[in-house]
This record gives C-alpha cells, structure tokens and sequence, in this order.
C-alpha cells in the first residue's frame, strides 16, 4: 500500500512539476534579451539571421529571438499577469496608439540616449512618425511594408499597355481603356489586398478615414472610391469573385496585381514570369497612394527590464538600423535611411518606392486611432461592395455603425448608451 | 471507531481536478463575470450589469445584436448541415463494416480515421486547394466552373464537405467498438425468427448501441455549436457574411486588431454557452426518455 501510495504522490508531483514549467520563461535572465516577433513566415527566417549576426558580434546581452504565434493575444496574457513580458517586441504601426492609450508600452527615450544615432532623421519619416504620440517616441520602426501593384510586362507589351506606367500612375480610367480587348481568360488587376486598395483610394481621392477624432467611413470620397473600383468590376477586367487572383497573376493571365511588398520573392520563384513593380492603380490622375505599415520595435511595460537591458536593446536596434539590408531580402523597405540609401538595397525591387521624395511619400501609413476597427470593417465588406453583391448604401452605413459601436464599447462609457 | 484517511482516491482524481478547476471552472466563471462588465483586456473590468445582454439582445440597431444573431443563425445552420451526417454516416459505415464478409477493415476503418487526426487548418489547405478554381480537381477533373468561396450555397457545401471529411472517424470508432460488443446470440435468434438485415439494424443493434449515439449525438451537436475554423479558413465568412459563425464574431471582438471588446465577447459566449446547454440537455433527456 505504501508503495502504491508513493508512487500516486510521485505521478502527481511529476504532473504539478510539468504544469509549473509551462509557466516558466526566461524573461528573468538577466543576460538574455527576450524578443517576441509575429513573423511566422519566412521573414521570421530572415530575422533570425539579423539576430544570429548581431550575437556574433558578442555584445555583452545576447538577444533571443522567439516567433510567437498569435503574439497579440499572448501579449495580453503576459501583461495582466506581469510575468514573462518580453523584453523586445515587434508590433504593427496600427497598434502602436491603441497600446499607448492602454498606457501600455514603455518610451524608447532611455534607447534612444544610449544610442543618438537611433533619432527621427536616420528614418523614413513616416515610419518614425507612427511610432510618435504627442511628442513622445514608443517605437524604433524596422520597416515599411506596402501594398504595392507587380505588373506582367509581356502582357503588358500584348495589349499595347506599357504607356500606363510613363508617369508611375495607372489609373482607373487607363484600366478601363483596355474594356473589351483583352482575351478571354485574361484580366486587367486582381483583387489581392483589396481592403487596402480602397483605403489608398481614399487618400487619392483627397478625403480620410477620420474627422475631427470621429470616424469617417459613411463618406462621399468612399463611396466614390468603391464606386470607381466596382467600375472596373462592372467591365469585367478584375479576375472574378473568389477566384484566385494572385494564382492567375503568376499563371500569367492578370495584367496586375496589387499585392504586398512581400510578395516579390513568391512572384519571383515563378518560372517564366517577367514583372515589375508600380504604385497601386489610382482614382485619380494627380495622386498615388500605397497603403501602407510598419514592423515597429516596441518595449512593453516590465518590471524586469533593467537599464541594462534597455542598452543592450539601444545596441541591437542600432546594429539592426545600419545592417537592416538583409531584412530587405524578406521583400521588406527597411525603415533605415541608411539601408534604403545604400547601393546594395538599390538591387532589390521594392527600392522604386524609395527611388524619390515622391515615391516615399506615397507610402502611407494610417496612425488614426481606431483605425483597427475600420480595417476590419473594410475587409469585411468591401468585396461584396465592389461586386454589387451588397448595395454601397447599405454596406457604407452597416461600416460605420460597426466602427461607432466598437468605439462607443472600447471607450469605457456605459454599455447601454453605445446602441443609442 | 477512527476512520482511517484513505488518500489514494483523492490522489486519482486530484490531476484532473486541479486541471478542471484552473482550465475549465475559473475560466468559466470569469468569462461569465467579463460578461457584466466592459472591459479592453488591459485595464481593469468595468462593471456594467446586464447591458451587454441588453444590447446584444435587444437592441436591433446595434452591430453586437446584429452580429450575434448572424452569428448564431449560420451557427445552427452548420449544425444542420452537419450533425446528422456525422451520425448517420459513421453509423452505416460501422453497421457495413461489422458484416463477417467484408475484408480489411482494419484498413478501411484507418483510412477513414486518419482524417480527425489532421488538425483543421491543415486539412482546411488541402480542401481550399481541392476547391480552387485554377488548381483544384473539382474543376480540373470534375470541370466545375464555380467560385466555391464566395458563391452560396457552395460556400456551406466546402464547409460541410471538410467538416464530414475530418469528423467521420471519431463517431465510427465509438460505433464499431458498441456494435462489437452486442451478443451475438440476439442475431442468431433474431434470425430463427425470420428477421431480415434492416429489422435486426432497428430491433437489436441500435437499442443496444443506445448509451452511444446519445452520447456521440450530444457531444458532435455541442462540438458543431463551437465550430470556427472551417468557415474562417475556406470562407473567411463570406459571402456577404453568410457564413461567419458566432465563433468569428466572438474571437474578432475580444482579439481582432483593434482595442479588446472582451466584455461583449464574453456575453455572446456566455448565450452561445447557454444555447449549448439548453439544446444538449433537451436532446439528453428526448433520446433517453425514447430508450427507457
């Protein structure tokens, strides 16, 4: 009995003990710099490179780098219990005032003292500038990451459609002209990323997605902005609905295709596929807009950070900011000016949009708010709005009660007054 | 006389106990308290009473009600679509394989159990691949024309195809196991009398598999109830949200990219909850009543 006693206490000590490990984490470690990034594709892999050529160099706190799926959700786990809060993090632009609000993530004025060279003028403007609330500095940005539109050039030279690049802007009017003579099978644009598409529209079109701090999605510019692109819909140029359009731009079939920064490495593992990239189609013939964002160095607040920590993050961000190069083989713009200046970056693609002021300035990065809540609202109506499948009145009011609501909750007011 | 302390049941049940109270019960209640309170997930909860219930389920305008009553709409929508296949197929299958005549069925019983042990977004790449239009064999060889995603109701067919596919092993193990285990005398005797394949099905082998097919009908009814990742791989919801189950809606209030809205998250679980147990227990006590 005795023996049989143990051994339920041995099993059951053995459960607690594995139960209790899952809560350990190396946070602690006062030599280790935890770093928790959302890259679960291929550009973790490139990370992991940054961050193995940065230890090489032996800097007296190594950095640990951990792909963390569904890192968001993780990051609010971490927070409310105070325990294993990373000690590096990178977040989205779009997170950035959110988290602020929260009062949830730390300055980087310690890093930025440690290191002068990590300082508004040695980064993209808008980069640097999403990671900026009244004033203060939150972020150090890594990238910019862009919807941008890759272009066939043999279709292109087909259908006699090379002159739409002359001036960087195709816009919707010179899609519209190839109505009609184009084969069968082929289109003139996909619908990759189309949420962002509309919301480069928008800047296109002069209007925002904000007003005076409320939001503004029921708008005359979106309307318009959905019924420019339903037009090309309407002709029949945009590959169909719930067709793979992405899939038919590397078969060959789609004049272009507006998809991410990123995607220059797919496309380019494609056999036979000769292709450039643009500015995402405009609606208008005096504007471009790439709808953009950016991977963001963040520091959450912990207690277990010492000033040691923070300068050995200021040394890491410092070496990722001059040897961010490699970052740009993910297909990324690294937010360094340095990098994007460097003849090196200039082999890489997506360099055209770094080319001039022009260019850089088209990336945009939307900072309002809650602009969370209007992405996620645009994503989930747009395709049915710009295949007549919803009508835009319905779809535009259904957009901005869905925003006013989640703001009217977020907002800590009484629940009861939201659905007013 | 002193009763001696006997520690070994406790020891038995303590792991799962402990494991019980900190990933089910306090959870649970602590869902159930998020739900009377407003609350981002970063500060502290603010108490609100019953107004998240109010609005979700009172307030017509508001995009909550809106959303939880698509929501559970296309829920049991998916469980109509899926629960009785998920019965009735297994079933018949178990039934077919249990004939002395049929050869490797410990083959055919693998082949079709191998599917639930891939997890669903796996599975759900496969079936995306296997409904694409450029790629997939249903145009390729089958020559369908159709957007499968965005068109309905081929939209439920993927989902429904996926959902059978992955869940038709589970119930088919538990079937064959009950069958297995009824007396084969009750056939041979059943067949003295002169009954033939389909009045034994009825008058041996489903009384006497009863304890499972309540069990499995309870357990595949409240599993579909909370199904989500089938419709946010293959459909994303759509189209025109035709598809987004009470699960997307719920996940995207409390982590979508914006600020948590966990508290009104938490008060549609806390219903879809309820809507489980409600149907769970009547289910229970039908099926139960019918075999007493």
């Amino acid at each position: 009995m005795k023996r049989k006693l143990g051994a339920l206490v041995t099993s059951f000590a053995v459960a607690a003990t594995v139960l209790a490990g899952c809560g350990s984490s190396n946070a602690n470690d006062p030599k280790t710099i935890t770093f928790w990034t959302p890259l679960t594709g291929e550009d973790g892999a490139y990370m992991d490179n940054l961050v193995k050529e940065y230890n090489a160099t032996n800097p007296e706190i190594k950095v640990k780098h951990v792909v963390t799926s569904d890192m968001y959700t993780k990051i609010s786990t971490v927070l409310s219990s105070g325990k294993g809060v990373p000690d590096l993090t990178i977040i989205h632009a779009d997170r950035v005032p959110g988290y602020v609000k929260q009062k949830q993530l730390e300055p980087m004025t310690a890093v930025m003292q440690a290191q002068p060279e990590l300082k508004e003028a040695n980064f993209l403007p808008q980069a640097w500038g999403a990671g900026n609330i009244d004033g203060t500095q939150y972020t150090v940005p890594l990238d910019i990451h862009s919807n941008v539109m890759y272009y066939n050039k043999d279709l292109l030279k087909k259908y006699g459609a090379e002159s739409f690049l002359d001036d960087n802007n195709v816009t919707i009017d010179e899609i519209l002209s190839l109505k009609g003579k184009l084969d069968e099978g082929d289109y003139v644009v996909n619908d990759a990323l189309i949420g962002w598409v509309m919301l480069a529209q928008i800047q296109n079109l002069g209007g925002d997605i904000q007003k005076d701090g409320k939001p503004a999605v029921n708008t005359d510019v979106m309307r318009q902005a959905i019924e420019d692109v339903k037009k090309i819909n309407d002709a029949g140029l945009m590959t169909p609905f719930g067709e793979d359009g992405y899939l038919m731009f590397q078969s060959g079939n789609v004049l272009f295709s507006t998809d991410g920064t990123w995607s220059s490495t797919a496309h380019a593992s494609v056999e036979n596929l000769n292709f450039g990239v643009t500015n995402v189609y405009s609606a208008s013939p005096d504007k471009f807009t790439n709808r953009a964002s950016s991977h963001m160095f963040a520091m959450f607040n912990s207690e277990q950070r010492t000033d040691e920590k923070e300068q050995g993050i200021a040394a890491f961000l410092e070496f990722i900011r001059s040897h961010s190069v490699e970052w740009a083989k993910a297909g990324q713009i690294p937010a360094s000016k340095e990098v994007v200046e460097s003849p090196e970056f200039k082999n890489y693609m997506q360099s055209f949009f770094t080319s001039n002021e022009e260019e850089t300035k088209s990336l945009y990065i939307y900072t309002y708010e809650y602009y969370p809540y209007i992405a996620e609202a645009v994503d989930k109506y747009v395709g049915d709005l710009i295949r007549g499948n919803t009508p835009i009145d319905e779809g535009l009011q259904a957009m901005q009660k869905e925003v006013e609501d989640k703001i009217g909750e977020s907002n800590g007011g009484a629940a009861a007054d939201s659905g007013k | 006389m002193k009763k001696k302390l006997n520690l070994a049941p406790a020891l038995f049940v303590g792991p799962h106990l402990i494991l019980f109270l900190v990933f089910v019960v306090i959870p649970t209640i602590y869902g159930i308290y998020a739900s009377f309170t407003q609350w981002n997930l970063a500060g502290s909860p603010n108490w609100v009473g019953f107004a998240n219930y109010k609005t979700i389920l009172f307030d017509t305008d508001s995009t909550f009600h809106m959303q939880f009553f698509n929501g559970l709409k296309n829920t049991l929508l998916f469980v109509l679509f899926t629960v009785p296949p998920l019965i009735v197929l297994p079933l018949m299958i178990a039934v077919a394989l249990s004939h002395k005549k049929v050869k490797g069925k410990t083959f055919i019983q693998s082949v079709l159990y191998v599917p639930g042990l891939i997890s669903i977004s796996a599975a759900a790449l496969i079936f995306t691949l296997i409904f694409n239009k450029q790629l997939g064999v249903t145009s390729n060889v089958f020559g369908s024309t159709i957007a499968w995603a965005t068109h309905q109701p081929y939209a439920w067919l993927t989902i429904v195809v996926l959902t059978i596919w992955g869940g038709i092993g589970g119930n088919m193990i538990i079937y064959r196991a009950s069958i297995s285990g009824v007396a084969e005398e009750l056939y041979e005797s059943a067949e003295l009398d002169g009954a033939g394949p389909i009045r034994k099905f009825f008058s041996i082998t489903l009384p006497s598999i009863n304890f499972p097919l309540i069990y499995t009908f309870v357990m595949t009814t409240a599993g579909a109830f909370n199904v989500f990742g089938q419709p946010l791989m293959m459909t994303e919801g759509g189209p025109q949200q035709s598809t987004s189950v009470l699960m997307m809606y719920i996940r995207q209030l409390a982590f979508g990219t914006g600020e948590s809205i966990a508290g009104m998250a938490s008060a549609m679980a806390v219903l879809l909850g309820l809507v489980i147990l409600v149907v769970s227990a009547l289910q229970y006590y039908v099926m139960n009543r019918n075999a007493n």
